[in-house]
């Protein structure tokens, strides 16, 4: 691995990047030349992050992002694989639902979040449905691909040998699958991450996106980027260990 | 009587489309509390009745969809151009996709309030985040269709002395078609994403104003087909786009 | 009657179309000590209208031969002289090349195919229809002419790729195991097919496989290759005129000929596999 000068000279670039974006951000704003409301010094968007943290709001906004995140993605795991194993036990269904579930993800699902609050209220149980309802999507797809993608042979050998439905699909249709499901449980958890942000940023009594949409309304600059920092940085960072697991998991 | 599979398909889409709307009305009308639920009978009236007669909603509708179309067209340009410059070399493809992947996977609505601080309530945002919502899936796809190649096809190409720009034209670009036409789809679906996500921020006008007040009136009916209407014209967008795909791509059989 | 030469026999230059003098290729590993020396100084004479087939193990560098012949890999040293002429870069006059899978582009229909081969390889405007049909013709196809390849089968699609290949009008064609990706039977109809049409040209072809029928029921002469590093062991004649009928296949010479080359391959493959079981148990350990 070690001395491969172009991956070497990549890597460089990707971090040069990384130094002229902060480069950037700091320039323009000791300059002066963009208003300070747009564009926060970088030291005053870390003191603001430190009183964040200091002031406990850092915390109790992530405790409610953070489990609304986690009770929709876990809905969204359930269902979105629960709906693809029933419609995969024929191909008729597939035939019938994969393209309507398709379909139904290519359009804005956005647009229904007024219902979402008109039904369940400002509070984050709308922001669960909401984004468990997005998270469905590429957890179903993914898994009615990894399930129909099972060859046939491998299910004709294990019904030869006597194995019930249940230890089947435990040893045989759940490792085959595994990789694409794995991929559809990523995505998911990014549009359900998203999902939330979004739905608190437009209607919502407290959470991260509600804390950003607030400070740009009070206009708290520091504040507001210091969040956007934390956000930015925490999903390029989880983004980048969950494509690691996931090729570590499909290479086995 | 034999149906083909094709039918039969269609036919049981029908039908659970209908059995859906018969249990929702039966619903509404006999159990709902009418200020959240309404049947979709009075959806349909409430939809002829009121929104068409109502111009501040068909102002909202019609300021919508040109905020898309300029939003989609500068996602194609800037995607397209940016895409092309980065998966030009492999050296930049190596040393900026992973930058480009890495920026797609943030969720950009965190920006969404700093976009209106920054473009105000009017068309530029919406403008600016639907674009910057639906340029990502294209520079992507762009990148990946110029870097996913047969390499069996350039060797043919060069062993009947094919030269650089044959091998452009006439393997790399349609090889990238492809992939820029699932670009494409996903950029549409996503400059709506933007440009739904920035009205509904923006409730002081447009149709983030006509949702907010028919919600908080307890009324859903007008909510609901303002919605449907949306979501319809969702639907004719990505069936325009998928039909253009078709004919461009009609090799794939 | 077949009879055994010893490998480096020199055919006279004269009626040489091809001649390949000292070819050595070595490609650099991941550290400079793990070079892989895929060729270790091939010289042959392939004569003029002949068909000759390149056969051995893989990792005996059949198909690197092949691709240095038609100018697609520049050999570490040594040369290869077509007509007299050494190679330098491919050279679509006097050569075209067949690949293992077919290289038709998805995205254009067989006639545009046609043409945009002949586009490439710089044939005059006014000859590709002419050509183009006369060629589907030959194999039969003339009548998916506006079909896209992958409205075809794959065997459809490999014959139509022969067929583009002889259209280009080339004395030589160079094909790496054309007939890999089909099955048996679909095989033999193709390489029945090649027989009868290159019976009448008069080209001269050179055929990678690793299929024993197929190199005995093809070919006018098998080079037989080792491997590790990639050289040429023998040479077998197969006296037979073109075009072959099925029948060559049940005479008992063909037989002959078919376990003559395959006592000559066994201990290659056998040795092979020995390595690779060797290497794997030294891999588990580690």
């Amino acid at each position: 691995m070690i001395g491969d000068a172009s991956n070497l000279s990549s890597r460089a670039i990707q971090l040069g990047f990384l130094a002229l974006l902060v480069g950037a951000w700091q320039l323009l704003s000791s300059l002066g030349t963009i208003s300070p409301l747009l564009l926060p010094s970088p030291d005053s968007v870390r003191i603001a992050f430190v009183k964040l943290v200091e002031s406990g709001q850092f915390w109790s906004s992530l405790r409610v992002t953070g489990s609304t995140v986690l009770q929709a993605w876990a809905i969204a795991m359930i269902a979105g694989s629960a709906a693809a194993y029933a419609i995969t036990r024929s191909r008729f269904l597939v035939a019938v639902f994969e393209p309507v579930i398709a379909g139904i993800f290519a359009i804005p699902l956005t647009l229904l979040f007024p219902l979402y609050i008109l039904f369940l209220g400002i509070g984050p149980s709308s922001k669960v449905a909401y984004a468990a309802t997005y998270g469905f999507f590429p957890v179903a797809l993914n898994a009615i691909a990894g399930f129909s993608a099972v060859k046939e042979h491998y299910l004709r050998a294990a019904h030869s040998m006597g194995a019930s439905a249940f230890a089947t699909f435990r040893h045989v249709m759940l490792p085959a699958s595994f990789p694409i499901i794995l991929t559809g449980i990523r995505i998911s958890f990014f549009i359900t991450f998203a999902s939330v942000l979004g739905g608190e940023t437009l209607s919502s009594v407290t959470g991260i996106g509600k804390r950003i949409a607030l400070a740009a309304e009070l206009m708290e600059p520091a504040e507001m980027f210091a969040w956007i920092v934390f956000v930015i940085v925490f999903s390029v960072a989880t983004n980048m260990v969950l494509s690691m697991l996931e090729s570590r998991a499909s290479a086995q | 009587m034999r149906m083909t599979t094709g039918a039969r398909i269609f036919w049981t889409r029908c039908a659970m489309l209908l059995a859906a709307l018969l249990c929702w009305e039966v619903y509404a009308r006999l159990w709902a509390d009418t200020r959240f639920v309404s049947p979709p009978s009075l959806v349909l009236h409430a939809a002829i009745f009121e929104l068409f007669r109502e111009p501040g909603v068909i102002d909202a509708l019609v300021t919508s969809l040109w905020i898309l179309f300029v939003a989609y067209a500068l996602a194609i340009l800037f995607g397209v151009a940016i895409g092309l410059a980065v998966g030009w070399s492999s050296f930049g493809r190596k040393a900026f996709f992973p930058v480009v992947l890495l920026l797609y996977g943030i969720p950009q609505v965190i920006l969404l309030p700093l976009f209106v601080l920054i473009f105000g309530i009017g068309p530029a945002c919406k403008i600016a985040f639907g674009l910057s919502h639906g340029f990502f899936p294209i520079a992507v796809n762009v990148i990946s269709g110029m870097k996913n190649i047969n390499i069996l096809y350039l060797r043919s190409g060069h062993s009947l002395g094919a030269s650089s720009f044959d091998i452009a034209r006439y393997i790399y670009l349609p090889n990238m078609l492809q992939s820029l036409f699932t670009g494409l789809r996903l950029g549409m679906t996503l400059t709506l994403l933007g440009v739904v996500l920035a009205e509904l921020y923006v409730s002081t006008q447009g149709i983030g104003y006509w949702t907010k007040l028919y919600a908080e009136t307890h009324d859903p009916a007008p909510l609901f087909a303002l919605i449907a209407i949306l979501a319809l014209m969702a639907v004719i967008l990505n069936e325009l786009v998928r039909a253009i795909e078709r004919r461009g791509l009609r090799w794939r059989g | 009657m077949n009879k055994m030469t010893p490998a480096g026999q020199i055919v006279s230059s004269q009626t040489a179309a091809i001649s390949i003098q000292n070819v050595r290729q070595q490609y650099p590993g991941r550290h400079s000590s793990a070079a892989v020396l895929a060729l270790d100084d091939i010289s042959l004479d392939i004569p003029r209208g002949e068909f000759v087939c390149l056969l051995g193990p893989s990792g005996c560098g059949k198909s690197t031969l092949l691709n240095i012949v038609g100018g697609l890999i520049k050999p570490t040293a040594g040369k290869v002289q077509v007509s007299g002429r050494t190679i330098d870069g491919p050279s679509p006059r006097d050569i075209a090349f067949i690949f293992q899978e077919s290289t038709l582009l998805p995205w254009y229909t067989i006639r545009e195919n046609f043409h945009v081969s002949f586009k490439f390889s710089r044939i005059a405007r006014s000859e590709w229809q002419s050509r183009t049909e006369e060629a589907l013709a030959a194999v039969g196809m003339s009548r998916f002419i506006d079909h896209y390849p992958e409205q075809l089968s794959v065997g459809m699609r490999q014959r139509v790729n022969l067929a583009r290949g002889i259209a280009l009008g080339t004395d030589i064609i160079l094909m790496d195991e054309p007939f890999a990706a089909l099955d048996e039977q679909t095989r033999m109809v193709l390489g029945e097919d090649l027989s009868e049409l290159l019976a009448k040209t008069g080209k001269t072809i050179v055929f990678v496989t690793h299929s024993l029928a197929e190199a005995v029921f093809l070919s006018d002469r098998v080079y037989v290759m080792a491997a590790r590093p990639g050289r040429l062991k023998t040479i077998v004649e197969i006296d037979e005129p073109h075009p072959r009928s099925p029948d060559f296949m049940l005479t008992t010479r063909f037989g002959d000929l078919r376990n003559q080359l395959y006592g000559l391959l066994r201990d290659e493959v056998r040795e092979g596999l020995q390595i690779e079981r060797k290497s794997s148990a030294a891999a588990g350990r580690t």
